[in-house]
């Protein structure tokens, strides 16, 4: 694709500024099944995706196949979107912004295929041989990624970004008398030869064999504490709370709540893309805005919301560099990158003492269908285990938990210390809630 | 597309290897998404996917290759990598080349109004129409917002055993929701249909029809009180109600657990897993419908499967490599999100089939249970058969009457065991549309049901009792 030809034919044709993404993405990746490659990809995509603006209104597309020779048809097909919309918000590219780049703190080494074979056989092995409980390694992979982000606009902007990854997954299932369980672990590895095969496997078998022998509880209210994992998840699927875009059209459920009190004041986000303990780092976001790091809970006071260029105009405001595409041919949105409830004091354990009884919840399931991102109710199954004294009493599984997030979040009595960056771009510690809804028996 | 002549001479190439196995998926895909707020366009947004996913076996074991760049060098470069990482043929001899034969046949679902030749401003006009008949409900709705996806894929599949065919899938969706306002509180309500058609759905199920039934959810949630927890009776009703079969049971009959014996279902072929009043069908050839297809995504004709017939299981769905660990054929089943997925079993429209009890009659004789009208989404663990689900519009049932409506309730429990206490099975069998999300991608499905009753379910509820 000539982009200089593209972006001078766009004014030709009536088009006031046009924007090019393009990311390149190559994968490759390897699975492990009883002591065999299971199986083997290996991918190279390119994906354009443009956008147009004329009067202020905005058209998007995406194409897999972007040539020089349907640039005049595809420029045509961009100029009537645009002119369809009425949106009374108004779209604008962004000019080049000078911003002193952070460089990201993770190497990724290339192993061969004879030592990814070798890790995943033995990494097999070793979870099968931790406990004669676990009967089945549903599978070990090995994946490796890379990403080459480019955009170039009309008004002058350039800008190229790239990452690369490396993860090692495996899920197993352990049994007891009629009762099996699942459990599966991501670790991001920046190289295979300094990859803690043993530390990986014993966390894994930890996991799977303490949901075994799970009990419900008996319906009611109980202290709980949601372990860093499905806080993380929970918070996760409640972020687009903070998103403008929601904020602006009303449905969020923090509109009207700027610099109002609506967490625990133990509670502060932190979302900053450039934070290099995180998986991956942006220097810009998808629109070629230079990122920053802002509070955007401060002790549970709303400080921040987040914005795209487009939803910032509309508020009235400046973007806080979080327009970012879910892939390349989705459009831009307002989404938070590196978010995290900033780390308190104490170890889990800690928390533990200080509940005393109640339950501990380190599984969360139906996150995709179970809350309600309008008034931010939740109902979701759930397990972990019970403790009593401080102590791990019993395993719990088959129960739900339910409420309000913002009601719970109103209701932390204590911030863990066991924050830990995985392959997502929020993270947060395990917290202490005095109260919630739990269903069982 | 690629050239019969180029086909076989990529596959060629790709047998000179030691896999016994050799297929080419190539798609061409536009899509268009229109978005709507409060009678206004917010987008308009266009999409071509393109490429093509190239897969080779070596007895169980597969090795699969995906890129859009498609000249012959750099499709050449990918099928070399893909001959290398399945190894080298050990038989000496001369390859025997392949040679392709089109399989032609009647497309089973016809398109009347191709969404292309329809100018943007009459769809956006459509959306407009849903988005005023939710409005004129009723004043407290106060927002409303409407999204159509349009979709036309080609797809070529072409394998080393000769066969070369195509399918064009064509699909609409619309999806409306609607906010209502009372005081502080702000409830939402959506619909959201499609069908395996062109725009002349709009014509069967009006814009009007969807957007007054969001507006109507969102109305009754208004008044909704916290939903009680616990064990009880729950009457799901029919259409997205299928949900329930979907992740409960459908997953874990898929050959993708079934297969590694990683599924609460497998070796249990013409036992019992079901109430005897529980017969099932995954149905891919239904005319037009959101999950239909005329042939599977590894080229196979879709077919009718009986899952379940009077309670005993009859059937899994299977694709072809699966198929080969289970030592069965592809039922039929092999679908994928795009080129960029390896396919694997998967649903089409999957439901329970019609029983014979009234409706009103799954009621009867529950003092205390819960109805849910609508369902949300859900998810299963097909090892564990564990699942869990939301119920987006719900109500309390008293003494054997619908009562209140409640806010906030999901449904967990077993797969196994709900089969078994489903007690009651309706005559109002409805289906509807639904992504489901699994290893090879998201992909349409039909979900679907008549209204069932059963005995006990535990519900998470948010009410202080």
């Amino acid at each position: 694709m000539n982009k200089e030809l593209w972006i001078a034919r766009a004014k030709e044709l009536g088009i006031d500024e046009l924007e090019i993404y393009e990311m390149l993405q190559s994968e490759r990746s390897l699975s492990w099944y009883e002591g065999e490659m299971d199986s083997f990809t290996t991918s190279r995509v390119l994906g354009t995706s443009l956008r147009a603006l004329k009067s202020g209104k905005q058209a998007e597309m995406a194409l897999e196949q972007a040539d020089d020779a349907a640039m005049d048809e595809i420029l045509g097909s961009l100029l009537s979107q645009a002119e369809a919309v009425n949106s009374s918000d108004p779209a604008a590219l962004r000019a080049p912004e000078k911003t002193e780049e952070v460089q990201g703190k993770k190497h990724f080494s290339r192993p061969s295929v004879p030592e990814i074979k070798a890790v995943l056989q033995e990494l097999q092995e070793k979870i099968l041989a931790s406990d004669p409980r676990i009967f089945q390694v549903g599978s070990v992979s090995w994946q490796d990624s890379s990403e080459i982000r480019r955009i170039n606009n009309s008004l002058g902007l350039s800008v190229e970004e790239n990452s690369t990854a490396q993860v090692i997954m495996a899920e197993a299932a352990a049994k007891e008398g009629e009762e099996i369980k699942t459990e599966y672990k991501v670790e991001v590895v920046e190289s295979l030869a300094d990859f803690d095969r043993d530390q990986f496997v014993s966390e894994l078998s930890e996991e799977l064999l303490g949901k075994l022998g799970g009990r419900s509880l008996p319906t009611g209210r109980y202290k709980v504490i949601l372990e860093k994992k499905a806080m993380t998840s929970l918070f996760t699927v409640m972020t687009p709370m903070f998103s403008g875009e929601g904020i602006n059209k009303g449905i969020s459920p923090l509109r009207d709540k700027l610099g109002q009190q609506i967490f625990s004041e133990l509670v502060t986000v932190i979302d900053n893309p450039r934070n290099t303990d995180a998986f991956e780092i942006a220097n810009y976001d998808d629109e070629g805005c230079p990122t920053r790091s802002k509070e955007v809970v401060s002790k549970g006071v709303f400080t921040t919301a987040l914005h795209s260029t487009k939803s910032a105009m509309a508020a009235g405001t400046e973007s806080t560099g979080n327009g970012f595409k879910g892939s390349y041919s989705a459009p831009v949105t307002v989404r938070p990158k590196n978010c995290m409830i900033v780390p308190g004091e104490k170890s889990l354990q800690e928390l533990q003492e200080e509940m005393g009884e109640g339950l501990v919840i380190t599984d969360l399931a139906g996150l995709h269908a179970g809350i309600n991102p309008v008034t931010t109710d939740f109902s979701l199954q759930c397990s972990g285990y019970y403790v009593r004294d401080g102590k791990k009493d019993f395993g719990v599984s088959l129960v739900t938990v339910a409420g309000n997030f913002l009601d719970l979040m109103k209701e932390a009595v204590a911030v863990g210390s066991d924050l830990k960056w995985s392959y997502r771009p929020v993270a947060c510690p395990s917290v202490l809630f005095t109260g919630a809804a739990i269903s069982g028996e | 597309m690629l050239s019969q002549e180029k086909l076989q001479e990529y596959l060629s190439f790709l047998m000179q290897s030691a896999a016994d196995f050799a297929e080419i998926f190539e798609e061409f895909e536009e899509n268009e998404t229109i978005g709507t707020l409060d009678g206004r366009v917010e987008k308009a947004e266009r999409q071509i996917v393109s490429g093509i996913g190239i897969r080779l076996y070596r007895e169980l074991q597969s090795v699969y290759g995906y890129t859009n760049e498609t000249d012959e060098q750099s499709v050449y470069s990918l099928l070399s990598d893909l001959r290398d990482a399945v190894g080298e043929k050990k038989e000496s001899g001369d390859p025997v080349p392949v040679l392709l034969r089109r399989v032609e046949y009647e497309n089973r679902h016809p398109v009347r109004i191709d969404y292309r030749s329809v100018p943007l401003e009459d769809k956006a006009e459509l959306l407009f129409r849903a988005e005023g008949a939710a409005k004129s409900e009723d004043p407290r709705i106060t927002k409303t917002t409407g999204r159509m996806l349009n979709v036309r894929e080609e797809v070529q599949i072409s394998n080393s055993e000769g066969r070369l065919i195509s399918d064009v899938r064509v699909r609409t969706r619309m999806f409306v929701d609607a906010y209502a306002k009372e005081g502080e509180i702000m409830m939402s309500g959506g619909a959201r249909p499609g069908a395996g058609k062109g725009l002349e759905f709009y014509e069967e199920r009006t814009p009007e029809e969807i957007g007054k039934e969001a507006a109507r959810q969102a109305i009754v949630m208004l008044q909704a009180k916290d939903c009680p927890s616990g064990k009880m009776p729950v009457v799901i009703d029919n259409e997205f109600g299928g949900v329930i079969f979907h992740e409960a049971c459908g997953h874990a009959l898929e050959a993708t657990g079934v297969a590694r014996n990683q599924s609460i279902f497998a070796g249990k072929k013409g036992q019992r897993i079901a109430s005897p009043c529980v017969s099932a069908v995954d149905d891919g050839t239904i005319v037009n419908a959101w999950g239909s297809q005329n042939i599977d995504d590894e080229g196979n004709f879709q077919k009718k499967r009986v899952l379940i017939r009077d309670g005993i299981l009859e059937s899994y769905m299977i694709d072809r490599l699966n198929g080969r660990r289970m030592g069965e054929p592809s039922t039929g089943s092999g679908r994928r999100q795009s080129y960029k997925y390896e396919p694997t079993s998967r649903m089409s429209n999957t439901f329970i089939c019609a029983g014979t009890d009234s409706f009103e009659s799954l009621f009867e004789g529950i003092e205390r249970g819960l109805y849910a009208k609508k369902m949300g989404g859900g998810s299963v663990n097909p090892q564990t058969g564990e699942f869990n689900f939301a119920v987006q519009e719900g109500y309390l049932i008293e003494n054997g009457k619908i009562s209140c409506p409640v806010k906030g309730a999901a449904l967990i429990g077993n797969g196994a065991e709900i089969l078994m206490n489903i007690d009651k099975v309706s005559d109002n069998l409805a289906r509807g549309q639904g992504m489901c999300g699994s290893m090879s991608g998201s992909i349409p499905t039909d979900v679907g049901q008549p209204a069932i009753r059963v005995s006990s379910i535990t519900v998470g509820g948010t009410a202080n009792e």
